[in-house]
């Protein structure tokens, strides 16, 4: 049974890699890790099986409580960011799932990448849980209980190390390839394997290689590819039609495979947005060192002035614009500025979210009179 | 972050959310709409939960009722809004609340509770949540109208429904951005959470039911 379920698993881990971009809910509620009692701990996170199987899996030999909301079955930081993961979903998973009458306590942990979508104070004031935002990694959750909620800087950072670069290829390689490959399968059978084949390299070398390149990137990854590809069809004797479609299609693939690379990535904001220009800016004036944005940074922008009991805004090139901090900052110390030199307000952040930031749904509400004549 | 493609078809929803409705229930959603707010005595107080981009709420407010509708998604409530904002009668009251937040409002305050097509996005647990706390919102011989997505009683109904449910569940992704399983049986749901059912009314090969039900005591 067990070595069934296992293999279950994997099988889940694989698909939900591959097809990482389609929603994978599970079911909402409560779930009971190891044998916790009244006092154990309450964690949340967002009804993606994928997550929710991690996160436990993370859990092993602790006795905690796990909170699932609902949130769409989409991963926590996108279901945060597009408004599927707010304060709503934390406070029905709160009232309904029965948590409250198993614990003596009213302390939830929530993912650190949680925080661009969800509001703590809200919660508080709606269901009477106070939040803290734990790491962003499900791995480093045993240590953050063990120390009794010590957040290492570490465990604040979101990282695009290899492997989480291999899984991004995986992500974009998967239905690209098929798409590819069966659409070729249809015309030309005898491209289809070696373009899926190619869509697959690329996106490896995308997720890889694409960031460290100097601009023109897409021309330059593209025409890698198509001196790689126009080399294997001449040795295999392709003929001139073969070598036309060797030379064009790697530059039509790296278009398709970077469309949206930024919004792929932790380390830059979506380049889909309207709001890629945005800047985050600090009013010094109102920061009296909460240190909320320092907590939910994924970019350790901010560095605390314990003397002054300020923060500063040290690595603002680093922000990707997720909104956490603004959204969090209980003194609406922090805002975003557009290229045009306008401001956001935090009320704006947190009642669109992201949504706000693509215009896709609202227009962005226009500033109070007296700001416009300040 | 998020695929941009995703991101798109996630947060273009309100716009696209009646449309796809229509569609999912083959044009029935507008028969369901009418049939709930007839359902509802004229000028009655009325809580609407999950009111969506306003369908029901629109009839409702033309009936004279005094409505507070609620719904947990800015953009839905903005759409209301605007559609809710010529037409004659009371202006209803507006709360950006889940449906779950419900526990906040008066209680025996209403004289009826609407539900549309909203049950179906909840999980069993919050249904039961949702549904009793709102038996405490009616005062005694209040009604619930409560509407949504079941599954059919005769077999043949239910092997044609599974047959049309993929293309279903494809276009309501695609197009309204929201799956929803259907509420295995909405009236026992209802009779569970303390209410004495009145009348079940089916639609859609028995795939779509109105169940009206009342606070007894």
């Amino acid at each position: 049974m067990s070595a069934l379920s296992a293999l279950g698993g994997l099988v889940r881990d694989v698909l939900q890699t591959a097809f990482r971009l389609a929603p994978w809910p599970t079911a909402t509620g409560l779930r009971v890790v190891g044998s916790p009692g009244p006092d154990s701990p309450v964690l949340l996170t967002a009804n993606y099986d994928f997550t929710v199987r991690h996160v436990i899996r993370a859990l092993r030999g602790c006795d905690v409580w796990l909170v699932v909301a609902p949130a769409k079955g989409i991963n926590v930081w996108c279901a945060a960011g597009a408004g599927h993961l707010t304060t709503h979903q934390v406070v029905t998973a709160l009232k309904t799932s029965g948590v409250a009458d198993r614990v003596n306590h009213r302390d939830v942990i929530l993912p650190q990448l949680a925080a661009t979508g969800v509001e703590g104070l809200q919660v508080f004031r709606r269901a009477r849980w106070r939040v803290r935002f734990g790491p962003v990694r499900a791995a480093d959750i045993p240590d953050y209980l063990a120390t009794g909620g010590v957040k290492s800087d570490a465990m604040r950072r979101v990282e695009f190390g290899l492997r989480d670069r291999l899984e991004m290829a995986a992500v974009w390689a998967a239905p690209v390839s098929l798409l590819v490959g069966g659409l070729t399968w249809v015309f030309r059978p005898v491209w289809a394997l070696p373009l899926a084949l190619l869509a697959t390299i690329l996106a490896v070398a995308v997720f890889l290689v694409y960031d460290q390149l100097p601009g023109p990137r897409q021309l330059l990854l593209g025409a890698g590819g198509a001196l790689a590809s126009v080399a294997v069809v001449a040795v295999a004797g392709g003929g001139l039609p073969a070598l036309a479609a060797a030379l064009l299609a790697p530059f039509a693939l790296v278009a398709l495979l970077t469309f949206d690379y930024a919004g792929s990535t932790p380390t830059e904001g979506s380049g889909g947005f309207d709001g890629q220009d945005w800047k985050i800016r600090l009013d010094p004036e109102r920061c009296e060192g909460v240190y909320s944005c320092f907590e939910v940074c994924p970019e350790a922008v901010y560095e605390k002035h314990e003397g002054s009991r300020r923060v500063e805004l040290a690595h603002d090139e680093r922000c990707v614009r997720c909104g956490a901090c603004v959204v969090q900052c209980p003194k609406d110390a922090l805002f975003f500025e557009d290229g045009q030199g306008g401001r956001i307000e935090p009320a704006t952040i947190r009642q669109f979210k992201l949504n706000l930031a693509g215009k896709r749904t609202v227009a962005v509400p226009p500033p109070p009179e007296e700001q416009k004549s300040a | 972050m998020s695929s941009l493609a995703l991101m798109r078809w996630l947060e273009a929803t309100p716009e696209r959310y009646d449309a796809g409705m229509r569609l999912v229930t083959f044009g029935r959603v507008d028969r369901l709409h009418e049939a709930l707010a007839a359902a509802v005595p004229e000028g009655a107080r009325v809580l609407e939960v999950g009111c969506g981009t306003g369908a029901v709420t629109r009839r409702l407010v033309a009936r004279g009722a005094q409505v507070t509708a609620l719904d947990q998604s800015p953009e839905m409530l903005e759409q209301a809004r605007r559609r809710l904002a010529d037409a004659p009668g009371a202006p209803p009251a507006w709360l950006e609340q889940t449906a779950a937040e419900i526990d906040t409002l008066p209680e025996a305050a209403f004289d009826a509770v609407v539900m549309s097509l909203c049950l179906s996005e909840m999980s069993r647990d919050e249904r039961s949540y949702v549904l009793r706390t709102a038996l405490d919102r009616l005062r005694p011989g209040g009604s619930l109208l409560a509407a949504d997505e079941v599954i059919a009683r005769r077999p043949d109904r239910r092997i044609l429904h599974a047959l049309l449910r993929g293309p279903q569940w494809l276009l309501g992704w695609l197009i309204a951005g929201s799956v929803s399983q259907p509420v295995p049986d909405l009236a026992a749901e209802v009779a569970a959470a303390g209410y004495g059912v009145r009348r079940e009314t089916r639609w859609l090969a028995g795939s779509l039911a109105l169940v009206q039900a009342e606070r007894v005591s």
